[in-house]
């Protein structure tokens, strides 16, 4: 084409142009999204938004202060989440109330919505639900030593899903809250204190007085060890390879580690030095006679 | 014992005696600084060690050895030795326990080991036990207290204790008083004190706390200073007390509440 027909043919091409404006009614369109009216009520939400923000920051603002004092750190972070939730999800249904935007239609999408939700996030819900039921039983609290199956170590954080544990060889375990509830836990921290159950075998010529009074003495010589609860002497039984002796002893949790190993190393020594003998597997044998 | 003293620097390692505990004080140059080290031995070991005098003088660590815990000094030439109770509570198990029957009053002494503290510019950098610090629980397996173990003997007399009682400089007296309101006789076995309330109040070599009240009724035993008095004439307060008493009071009851309710 060259410049003469295309100067020829502008004047075409823009009534098509002009045209098409008209069929989209631009200028309605315009004109009904930015009126007075419509900017007053963008303003208002914004506003309402602004103020119910720094309201719902103010009250977790508070309710972290107290409960940080008050509660331990599980029920004082759900109950600011679930503050945090209820103002942000307040604040939302006012605004759609200021656009004059119909909530039922929505709310009945969100109800459809939510059984799919439902079904997909089940899962997560009982996560969360059996968190609900963890924190109500305080079961154990931020710090705690916790054996969960097969697994122990020190409680680091709980969560609305999940409690995460550091393992005593420094790995990072996730329980889901689920597991928690269904399984055995046991918070090894819970009392002030736990008692050392040190089980011994010594040879049949063991004079058992002997024994035990060397253990209570081991015991009484060891600074970890509680003198009330007094510690515990039980000869269990005649067992297959020699006597089988119990000692139970009480510990302060933090002197756990010391005096343990302090009570084990004390006893091989002292049983040493008096010349009792730990008994091992053995076995008789008769030769046959023919 | 209890006083200021210049840093052994010419004369080896420093003996402070207090009775039959031993508290050695030694320093080290290290670079335009000094480093005091010190530590702590005990007469009575084990159970199971002979109780025959040693033949030869028991011989002090070597300054590397890891018994001796080591402070940089600073620019300070000065450090001094203060008593001080124990972090914990102290659990004074009665040699001779008694029954106190319903609606006695009965005023006493018993005495119990006060910590010696290291202070220097004012901090204290170090703290020392002056018997051999054993433990205790006092009250129940899954909600009792750990407890400093102590032993003493119940002297029932209204009168101060004479000075032959205070022959151990890390004895501090404690006069006490025991009321019980309960119905029942009651069994004294055990006083538990907290320390951190109390002041200790000097006069010469002798060391003492302020009256404790202890009533015994039927929901338990419960500590509590029986009144500040004026200070008799000739002593004077040597350490003062850690937390006031309504301090104690509202943790104790925020304590007793969440243990309660488990909140």
């Amino acid at each position: 084409m060259d410049a003469t027909t295309a100067l020829a043919d502008a004047p075409t091409a823009a009534q098509h142009s002009s045209g098409a404006l008209k069929l989209l009614h631009m200028d309605d369109v315009f004109g009904m999204i930015f009126n007075i009216e419509s900017a007053t009520k963008a303003v208002q939400i914004a506003l309402m938004i602004l103020i119910g923000l720094i309201f719902v920051g103010i009250i977790v603002t508070l309710i972290k202060k107290i409960s940080g004092k008050r509660m331990d750190s599980r029920t004082g972070g759900f109950l600011v989440k679930t503050v945090q939730y209820a103002g942000f999800a307040l604040i939302l249904i006012n605004a759609f109330k200021i656009a004059n935007i119909d909530l039922s239609a929505l709310l009945g999408a969100a109800g459809i919505a939510g059984i799919a939700l439902g079904f997909a996030a089940q899962t997560s819900v009982s996560n969360f639900i059996s968190g609900i039921f963890l924190m109500y039983e305080k079961t154990f609290a931020e710090g705690d030593i916790v054996t969960v199956d097969d697994t122990t170590g020190v409680v680091f954080s709980i969560d609305a899903l999940s409690v995460k544990l550091r393992t005593f060889d420094n790995r990072f375990v996730r329980i889901p809250n689920e597991t928690l509830i269904k399984t055995n836990v046991i918070n090894v921290t819970r009392f002030p204190l736990r008692r050392q159950n040190i089980k011994l075998t010594v040879t049949y010529n063991t004079d058992i007085e002997r024994a035990r009074t060397i253990l209570l003495q081991t015991a009484a010589a060891n600074p970890g060890v509680l003198r009330k609860p007094e510690p515990f002497f039980m000869v269990q039984s005649f067992g297959p390879n020699g006597i089988e002796l119990f000692l139970g002893v009480w510990f302060a949790n933090p002197d756990w580690e010391q005096a343990n190993n302090g009570m084990y190393l004390d006893i091989k020594k002292n049983f040493d030095a008096a010349g009792i003998e730990f008994a091992y597997p053995t076995m008789t044998i008769y030769p046959k006679k023919s | 014992m209890w006083r200021q003293y210049d840093l052994p620097t010419s004369e080896g390692t420093r003996i402070h005696r207090a009775g039959k505990t031993v508290l050695y004080v030694a320093v080290e140059v290290a670079g335009e600084g000094e480093v005091l080290a010190a530590m702590v031995s005990y007469a009575e070991d084990s159970g199971l060690a002979s109780r025959r005098k040693p033949k030869v003088p028991i011989s002090v660590p070597p300054l590397d050895s890891p018994t001796w815990s080591r402070y940089f000094m600073g620019t300070s030439s000065t450090y001094e030795i203060v008593p001080g109770y124990p972090q914990m509570p102290v659990c004074i198990k009665l040699r001779e326990p008694f029954f106190l029957p319903p609606a006695a009053d009965l005023r006493g002494w018993i005495f119990s080991h006060v910590e010696a503290r290291i202070v220097v510019g004012g901090s204290t950098i170090a703290s020392y036990p002056l018997a051999r610090p054993f433990k205790t629980l006092y009250g129940i397996p899954e909600a009792g207290i750990v407890c400093r173990h102590d032993e003493a003997d119940f002297l029932a007399s209204d009168e101060p204790v004479i000075d032959t009682m205070h022959e151990d400089p890390g004895l501090v007296a404690h006069p006490v008083r025991l009321r019980n309101t309960s119905p029942d006789p009651v069994l004294v076995n055990e006083l538990c004190i907290y320390g951190e309330q109390l002041s200790i109040l000097g006069n010469g070599t002798r060391m003492q706390s302020e009256r404790l009240l202890f009533m015994f009724s039927g929901s338990g035993v419960r500590m509590s200073l029986e009144g500040q008095t004026e200070l008799p004439a000739g002593w004077t307060q040597i350490a003062r007390p850690r937390v006031s008493g309504e301090e104690r009071f509202i943790v104790r009851s925020i304590e007793l509440f969440r243990a309660m309710t488990r909140m």
